[in-house]
């Protein structure tokens, strides 16, 4: 991606509250109309990064380039760049259609009322708001109130939009009717959407890239398929959920574990020896089964029904926790016995080691 | 659960109010009652009967001292009204909006209310050796030689009520309003930032707006000890403005109760008429 392309930039963004960093020489860019999600865990620093592009937030040292502008210092209100809140914060004594004119009546660039009615209108009808115009916006449901939140940022026109969890605060059923609408509507802009989340499904299911940040750091980025499949580092895999991490020692090639050595293929380079399993990569025998490749004694504890998957818990001697995947669709599940004990056999070609050895 | 304990248990909130009913009753209604009837009585020099008269209520209105100190009461009233919401504002809006520490804020407030640690008498009485002749303000203007005789209009005149009440009751208008801008969340106002507006449109079209209820229930406050002052006037005007608190004082001393339950009744009903317009502005239902 070259600069001209892209829409936003930030140069090593490095941003301190009282002596803790919560941005570390962040550098990022995105393209023109790209989804971009942004996953970390709480505290990584995630937020902090939106507030200083919408400029809520000064950074201590670096540069943030819109539109191939500098904005370090431009005031927020002078940026033009749209802002979702986690919480929407609508203003409570506005009614829908107010809150939506609200930056065509009040903001730095003067829109004929008219514009303003028509645009209103119009978004309005887009997310599907019409009937509620004239509503205060304590008297609509969860879900439409996301709409006017987006609406109210949308209507501006913004080149970029940041959305911080964005849909944290809806139910389940609700957050999936969400996430299709919001894909629909960016491609029906063509804006760039900088999505700030916590759950990796909703990462990987919503951005044409995913931007993995821990503690005020950058580990990696890459298409969501990529990042599922070869995560950059063993935090990158312990984020998105799917993998059982297992600590050891790397040498020569072998990785030696809670269930023995193993002969590591291919090792990427981390700064710790990380062998990583995904959880639907695991296989589960009795006992007195004769293993091929590597096998893990571990004692069936519970099982998690998931709909599409049965999730089984298993402990081993030191008292780690396993997760056996098992998708349903591969057939009914087997049952356990509680406080049996099994053997978990994986090929050993599927996992990822992870090492200082690594290229 | 039995039906007994359900039953109880539906029982329970009704009687709960008998105490506030009996109170409001006794300490309320009855009192008001009695003012209204007691200011149709007779009044002679020494002397009051029950029969029934308009006596005093022509009087009320046809003597200029009377209807003079309703005037007064109702400028004083407007005039410091204002002075606080002008005085009260800003500095609610510093404490409850820009200062961002809940801690720092709450030391402000405590900090607003330590005046009321004194009693009111003192409060009142210490704006004399300030404002007086002689006074701290004419000695350091006189040594600053921002003016070459004392000025005598600070003491003893409406402008020391003036002053002396603002000082009071400013607090009372500050609290409120402090406290619902501090219940504004701050992700509002940034977002009306991102939308492109600049701090005047903000103040103007959301921090003013959702800070009303807190200068209606301020300017209720504020109102209602404004309008029943006569302590203030009394010690800092030398007896020369006189508001119908005084005039009910003063009545009330010469046994003249014909007369100051007229006045009590006026200045009832000109409150319930100052809360009620105030009501008007915003629900208060829907805010607290």
């Amino acid at each position: 991606m070259t600069t001209q392309t892209a829409i936003f930039r930030i140069d090593s963004v490095t941003k301190s509250y009282g002596g803790v960093k919560a941005l570390d020489a962040v550098t990022l860019e995105a393209g023109v109309n790209e989804y971009l999600s942004l996953l970390g865990p709480s505290g990584s620093g995630k937020t902090t990064l939106l507030r200083v592009i919408a400029g809520f937030e000064v950074p201590d040292s670096g540069r943030v380039f819109f539109q191939g502008r500098d904005i370090t210092n431009l005031p927020a209100h002078e940026r033009g760049i749209g802002f979702v809140f986690q919480n929407f914060a609508l203003f409570p004594h506005l009614t829908v259609r107010q809150n939506i004119a609200f930056g065509m009546a009040n903001g730095a660039v003067l829109v004929s009322s008219e514009e303003t009615a028509h645009r209103t209108q119009t978004i309005i009808d887009m997310v599907g708001l019409t009937g509620m115009e004239d509503r205060g916006v304590d008297q609509i449901s969860g879900g439409q109130r996301q709409r006017v939140a987006l609406a109210r940022t949308l209507v501006m026109q913004p080149k970029l939009v940041l959305l911080d969890e964005p849909l944290g605060a809806l139910d389940a059923n609700l957050r999936g009717r969400m996430r299709n609408e919001l894909r629909a509507i960016r491609e029906r802009m063509g804006v760039t959407f900088l999505h700030v989340t916590g759950s990796e499904t909703e990462a990987l299911a919503m951005g044409d890239s995913v931007v993995v940040l821990d503690r005020g750091r950058i580990i990696q980025r890459g298409a969501p398929d990529d990042v599922y499949s070869t995560p950059a580092s063993p935090d990158v895999a312990h984020f998105l959920n799917r993998f059982n991490l297992f600590e050891g020692t790397l040498s020569g090639g072998t990785f030696t574990g809670p269930f023995g050595s193993v002969v590591a293929a291919k090792v990427t380079r981390a700064p710790r020896d990380v062998y990583a399993i995904r959880y639907d990569r695991l296989r589960v025998s009795p006992l007195s089964a004769s293993a091929t490749g590597p096998a893990l004694k571990a004692t069936y504890i519970a099982n998690e029904y998931l709909g599409s998957s049965v999730m089984n818990f298993f402990e081993t001697a030191d008292g780690k926790v396993v997760e056996v995947e098992h998708h349903l669709s591969l057939g009914a599940p087997e049952t356990f016995e509680p406080r049996q004990d099994y053997l978990l056999t994986w090929a050993p070609e599927q996992a990822i080691v992870f090492g200082r050895e690594g290229k | 659960m039995s039906d007994v304990t359900v039953a109880a248990k539906r029982q329970g909130p009704s009687w709960l109010i008998l105490p506030g009913i009996v109170w409001m009753a006794l300490f309320m209604v009855v009192p008001i009652a009695m003012i209204c009837y007691v200011s149709f009585w007779t009044q002679t020099t020494f002397n009051i009967s029950s029969t029934p008269t308009l006596a005093s209520w022509k009087q009320f209105f046809s003597s200029d001292t009377y209807t003079g100190a309703l005037w007064t009461t109702v400028r004083i009233w407007l005039i410091v009204l204002a002075t606080t919401f002008i005085i009260g504002y800003p500095t609610a809006l510093f404490v409850g909006l820009f200062v961002k520490s809940k801690t720092l804020s709450t030391v402000l407030l405590v900090v607003c209310v330590i005046p009321f640690w004194t009693s009111f008498l003192i409060r009142v009485l210490a704006w004399r050796p300030m404002l007086g002749k002689e006074g701290a303000i004419n000695i350091i203007l006189l040594k600053l030689h921002i003016i070459s005789q004392p000025i005598e209009v600070l003491l003893f005149t409406e402008l020391s009520v003036i002053i002396g009440m603002s000082q009071i009751y400013c607090v009372f208008m500050v609290g409120p309003i402090a406290f619902m801008l501090g219940r504004i969340d701050r992700n509002i106002i940034e977002a009306a930032r991102d939308l492109g507006a600049g701090f005047g449109r903000i103040f103007w079209k959301i921090i003013f707006p959702l800070s009303l209820p807190g200068v209606v229930v301020g300017a209720i406050f504020v109102s209602v000890m404004v309008l029943g002052e006569f302590a203030t006037s009394g010690a800092l005007s030398g007896r020369k403005v006189n508001l119908l608190g005084n005039i009910i004082v003063t009545q009330v001393g010469s046994l003249k109760w014909a007369m100051a339950s007229v006045t009590g009744v006026i200045l009832t009903v000109f409150m319930g008429m100052v809360i009620a317009g105030f009501l008007r502005i915003v629900d208060l239902k829907q805010e607290l």
